[in-house]
């Protein structure tokens, strides 16, 4: 499989678990936070990048998994 | 295999899994490298490494030179590509160890698994993720059930982790049952 056809394949993948956090997400929850939290639980839910969001939170990695346990935001690996 | 090496993400949720242990059936040993054991803050978490580190089934894992070089490239190289989601050098060092020491790489970063599909250099490295884990476990009867799905569904409910609906039914077919 070619390089392009590999990246084609993540990105369909990407999207499927980009759907699936948007659904499932607590929006609600998600609303109540502070500002800094609320982009961050966004850029998740939008990119799945954890690191990065956790980052954007000012969280350690940890805290911030357990944050989108109450979010209800899956992880999908 | 023997050794495995387990990232960050991974042991975070795995932790939270009842049936956490059986890891150590599958594996003679599982290193943590100390990147990864100095982002663990829960009591929970570092309760059970410090208890499978004090019985031997884990291990922490020192970065040395060799591999921190190349950790350090990954991490650039997982940035050169656009569309191949950036490595951190916890997941890096991971992965390095997996090239040069023949261990197998416990993730559930996504960059990881996408960083070995991608890079050449990575070719030859095995990535498992829980979903692999608990098939293995299943497979060798280290977890006996007549219904796999329901481990699956078990761990999806204690960690909040969601399995691709493909791939755990590939494997839940191949499991046969």
């Amino acid at each position: 499989m070619s390089l392009e056809d590999k990246l084609k394949k993540w990105r369909k993948l990407e999207a499927e678990a980009r759907e699936i956090r948007r659904r499932e997400a607590d929006w609600e929850f998600i609303k109540k936070q502070p500002a800094r939290i609320r982009a961050a639980l966004k850029y998740y839910i939008e990119v799945g990048d954890i690191r990065g969001a956790a980052r954007m939170a000012l969280m350690e990695l940890e805290d911030f998994r357990e944050l989108l346990r109450k979010a209800n935001v899956p992880t999908i690996v | 295999m023997e050794y495995a090496i387990a990232d960050t993400c991974f042991l975070i949720d795995w932790a939270l899994w009842k049936r956490r242990d059986v890891i150590f059936d599958l594996f003679k040993v599982v290193f943590t490298p100390e990147l990864v054991l100095r982002e663990v803050r829960s009591e929970r978490t570092l309760e059970w490494i410090t208890d499978m580190l004090t019985r031997g089934s884990l291990a922490l894992f020192t970065e040395t030179p060799d591999i921190l070089d190349i950790a350090r490239s990954l991490v650039e190289r997982s940035r050169m590509i656009p569309g191949l989601r950036g490595v951190d050098l916890p997941e890096a060092v991971c992965l390095a160890a997996g090239k040069l020491r023949g261990y197998l790489v416990l993730t559930e970063n996504r960059g990881a698994l996408m960083a070995v599909d991608l890079l050449e250099e990575l070719r030859d490295v095995k990535v498992w993720r829980a979903l692999e884990v608990i098939a293995e476990a299943l497979r060798r009867d280290i977890i006996k059930t007549s219904n796999p799905r329901v481990i699956f569904k078990e761990y999806e409910d204690e960690t909040h982790h969601r399995f691709p609906r493909r791939d755990l039914e590939v494997i839940l077919d191949e499991l046969g049952r």
